[in-house]
This record gives structure tokens, sequence and C-alpha cells, in this order.
């Protein structure tokens, strides 16, 4: 056995070097210009046959181990593939958000692995994408990444959602949009944390909008504002949106007591076709006309909304809702995961982007149910205040936990399409929050 | 208009504070709006009524166990409804029926001599 492998290796070698020889010698013989470059070249090809052939087996060798990437591994790397697996891990084995957390691990694996050259962070240097150097070869990620560059996957993924959204529960109870502005009230809190710490005001408005609960406007922020934060950024997001049946409910909990998360709420209105049909045009252009950087993201919520309510382009919804959505996920979650390179993401930063964003998950969760308390006071209908929890976007899940928590008080309790109203009311707060930063720090 | 980009604590509140706000009055507005809406879209359900005969708009009250029993079943029924897939592919042989269409037995030529 063993001298069988031996002679298979002699021969891989002697293979590999007779390639080495032929490739060399076509390289030495073609005339590199027509004139004094010729006796150069005479003297490489007469260099070259003067080696014996075990010197071209061991350059060639050498050369083969230097190009490896195990030759180039070095404790980052090597830390970089470990969180990955991890992030896989949490992803397959936990479930955590796995459409997203997937593609992310995947990609920061990739992008992590020496000498693949699948993504070079110095083509995206200094907040610009750097056009000259992608003729010099830029890897397939590179490509990619300009989707999230130049602000196209989020739009996209939010068309999708606002074809997957129903508004109905917002517009039958709309005071609940002030639920989903409350909630914003982590975004702007984290941003004073941030400064404190010593982010720059445009890093703390990155950092900030991970309190908003909302993958794609955290996206869109940061790579307008602090693109070398997007990857612990999007992680953070990502992973806390997922931890939000575990963050919450304390916090909820905590602020509430057991009399006002027993509110029972009263039946929700039947809402006119006509009202989801104005809904999403009246929006956009109001939020549009009030802060022009929030277009994007609006206009796209609620095209795609429009295109399921008005129910005339059946066939378009249903791609937004899947296909589209599916393939921009895809993109979106590998080149996301691409950007934690080593030197991005290993450092003190990310620590503290991890720790701050789950400071402003509680904000925003206590800033809605505070509102609901405070609702209380000046309303005839009660308001539970479990729901104002769901004013942090995080769709559906932040509502399926108000639902719960409810039920833990009252079986016969559903909250469900209550906090339904300031979940998605929560997406165009968070919005409308990245459009103010976006106006007021760009 | 660097509101956000400041230098003093006082500048990071007031920068802040004028940012929720921002956020909140955007909202607020939508909602003034919709609850105006919401009237007048009322309002014209229950002329609708009037015209049709009733005398009022009868809202119904139904309990939230009630409207999660209509839903369970309603998703019970739906499910039940739709073809389940095995999402297993395989190459499967497929016999073609038989179909006389293009039979040479029906052919005109065979009439030739």
């Amino acid at each position: 056995m063993m001298k069988t492998k031996k002679y298979i290796f002699i021969l891989i070698a002697f293979l590999f070097s007779a390639v080495s020889m032929f490739v060399s010698a076509q390289t030495s013989t073609t005339p590199l210009s027509t004139s004094g470059d010729t006796v150069q070249t005479t003297s490489i090809t007469q260099a070259e046959n003067a080696k014996s052939g075990t010197a071209f087996i061991e350059e060639s060798l050498v050369n083969f181990v230097e190009g490896m990437g195990f030759a180039n591994l070095n404790w980052q790397t090597i830390v970089m593939i470990f969180i990955s697996c991890v992030l896989l891990y949490l992803a397959i084995v936990k479930q955590f958000e796995p459409l997203l957390l997937l593609p992310i691990a995947f990609g920061m694996l990739l992008t992590n692995l020496p000498l693949a050259g699948l993504y070079n962070p110095e083509l995206f240097a200094d907040g610009h994408v750097h056009w000259d150097m992608f003729a010099n070869g830029a890897g397939l990620l590179d490509y990619l990444y300009l989707g999230v560059k130049l602000g196209i996957y989020p739009c996209l993924i939010f068309i999708g959602v606002g074809a997957m959204t129903d508004f109905g529960p917002m517009l039958a109870n709309p005071k609940s949009l002030l639920l989903g502005a409350a909630a914003q009230f982590g975004i702007f809190a984290t941003y004073l944390g941030a400064i404190a710490l010593g982010f720059l005001p445009k890093e703390a408005a990155s950092i900030g909008i991970i309190g908003g609960a909302d993958g794609p406007t955290a996206i869109y922020l940061t790579t307008r504002l602090a693109p070398d934060l997007l990857g612990p950024i999007a992680v953070a997001a990502y992973s806390y949106m997922a931890l939000v049946p575990v963050i919450q409910p304390p916090i909820m909990r905590a602020l509430t007591t057991k009399k006002e998360r027993a509110i029972k709420m009263k039946q929700l209105r039947i809402v006119s076709k006509k009202e989801k049909i104005i809904f999403p045009i009246f929006a956009t252009a109001f939020v549009s006309l009030l802060l022009p950087p929030a277009a994007p993201l609006i206009g796209c919520l609620m095209v795609g909304n429009l295109m399921k309510e008005s129910g005339v382009v059946e066939r378009l919804s249903k791609t937004v809702q899947n296909e589209l959505m599916n393939i921009t996920t895809i993109f979106l979650g590998i080149t996301v995961g691409a950007t934690a390179t080593a030197d991005a993401f290993l450092n003190i930063k990310t620590l503290e982007i991890l720790t701050i964003g789950i400071i402003a998950f509680s904000f925003g969760t206590s800033g809605g149910v505070l509102l609901a308390k405070f609702m209380n006071l000046f309303t005839k209908e009660k308001v539970n205040p479990l729901i104002g929890s769901a004013g942090v976007s995080a769709v559906p899940m932040a509502a399926r936990v108000s639902q719960v928590v409810g039920q833990e008080t009252d079986p016969g309790n559903f909250l469900l399409m209550h906090a339904m109203g300031p979940n998605v009311a929560g997406v165009i707060g968070s919005a409308v929050a990245a459009g103010l930063m976006l106006t007021m720090l760009s | 208009m660097n509101i956000l980009v400041i230098s003093t604590l006082g500048d990071m509140l007031l920068g802040s504070a004028i940012g929720i706000s921002v956020v909140f009055i955007a909202l607020a507005c939508l909602v003034i709006i919709f609850e105006f809406i919401q009237r007048m879209s009322i309002n014209a359900s229950k002329k609708r009524m009037l015209k049709a005969g009733k005398k009022d708009h009868e809202v119904v009250h139904t309990s939230g166990d009630d409207v999660v029993a209509i839903s369970v079943a309603l998703h019970l029924f739906l499910n039940s409804v739709h073809d389940e897939e095995s999402n297993i592919l395989t190459i499967k042989h497929n016999d073609k029926r038989y179909s006389p269409w293009s039979s040479k037995i029906y052919g005109l030529n065979n009439f030739q001599r």
C-alpha cells in the first residue's frame, strides 16, 4: 500500500514537473519584444535549460505549496472560519433565522479562505467603488457585492417584504403607528450610547439602526454611512432578530403588571380594499416628500404591497414574494457575510457593536411597551402594553412574542392580530428613522 | 444640516430628540390622516347599509376564542384542499396513453393501392 502511494506520488511529481517545464519553455521562448528583449530571452532560455529536472520539481513543488491556502492560514483566518462554522451550526441545528444566517455564515467562510480571492475589500475602500481596479481581477463576490454597495438588494428585499405584508391590522387601528414610532426610541438611544463609546456619528447611526430590528434597513443605512462595519452590524442585527423570543419577554414582564397583561382588546374592524390601496400610495408620497432619502426603502416596500393589495398583478406579486425575494436573499446573505473579513471583524469594535446591539433591542422594546402604557392614561379603549413591544420590526416574530406572553397571563387572550399593527408600523418607522439619519449625516 | 454631527453632550441629546420627534411627527401625521379616512369609510358603509334598508350598521363582536376556532378550521380546510407534493425528484418512466390521433391504421394513405 505504501509502495503504491509512493509510485503515485512520483508519477504526479513527474507529470507536474513536465507540465511546468513545458509552460516555462513556452514562456521563455515567446519573444517579449522585437528589439533588446530578444537577447535577454535567449539568456533566460539557456539558464532554464541549464537547470536540472530535480530543480524544476523542487521549484514547482515549492510554488505549489506556497500557493496553497493551508500555507497561508494564520490565527485570524482560523478564528473567522471557526466563527462561520458556529454561525452555520446556529442556522442549521438551532434554526436561528436560517434563511439569512446560513448564506451569511457561508459568505464569511468563503471570504476568509486565504488566496481564494473571492472578495477584495480594497475595491470598496474609503466608501467608494474603485471601478478601475475591477479590471485587474475582481472576485465573484466583488461583483455580487455591488448589489449591496449600490443599495439594490435591500430595496429588492423590501419589495418582497411589502408584498408579504398585510397593513390591514394597522389600518384598522391607526394608533398602532405610534407604537411603531416609539419602538424606534432604541435607535436614537443607541446612537447616543455609541457616540459615548467613541464611535464616529456615522458609525453610531449605523449601530443604532440595529435597534430597528430590520435587516434590509440596517444593511442599507450601513452601506451608506459606515460600510466598514457592515459585517458585524448585519451579524448582530440578524442574530438578535432570531433571539427576539429570548430578549423581549423578560423586559415585557418587568415593565407591565399582571392586570395590564390581561387587558383584552376590542376586535379589529374589517379594512376595506380601497383603504388598503390608498395607504401604500399615500404613505410613499408623504414619507418621500418629508424625507427624500427614505424614498427607496419606503417606495419599494409600498410598491410590493400595492402589487398584493391591488389584486390585478397576481403574477408579479407571487414573483416578488418568492423568486425575487429568494434570489436576492441568497446574494445579500453571501455578500454581507463576505464583508466579515478577519481585519474587519476581529477587533474590539465588533464586541462593542454586539453589546450595544442588544441594548438597542432592549430600548426599542421598552419604548413600545411604555408608550402603550402612556396611551392607556388617556384613551377610553385600553391597549394591552404587550403589543407595544412588537413595534420593533422583526416581523412577525415580535408579534408572536406578544401573543405568547399575553397568553401566559390569560390563555383566552389573543393579541396576535393587534400586535401585527405595531409590528408592520415598526417597518415603516425604521425606514423613516434610516431616512432621517441619511438626511442628517450623509 | 448636520444636526447629528455633534461635539457636546447637549448637542448629542438635542440631535437625538429631534430625530425621534421627526419619526413621531411623520407617523402621527399618518395616524391623523388614516383616522380621518377610517371615519369616512365607516360613514360610507353606514350610508350604504341605510340605503339597503337596514336601520344601522350592525357590529357583531366575536370573541377571540371564536375567531381562533374559525381560523384554525379554515386553515385545516385549506390545507386539506391543497395538493401535497412529495418534493422528491426522480426520473420516472411515464407510460403514454394510447391515442389514435396519429395512428397509421386510420390514415388516408391506407386506401391507396
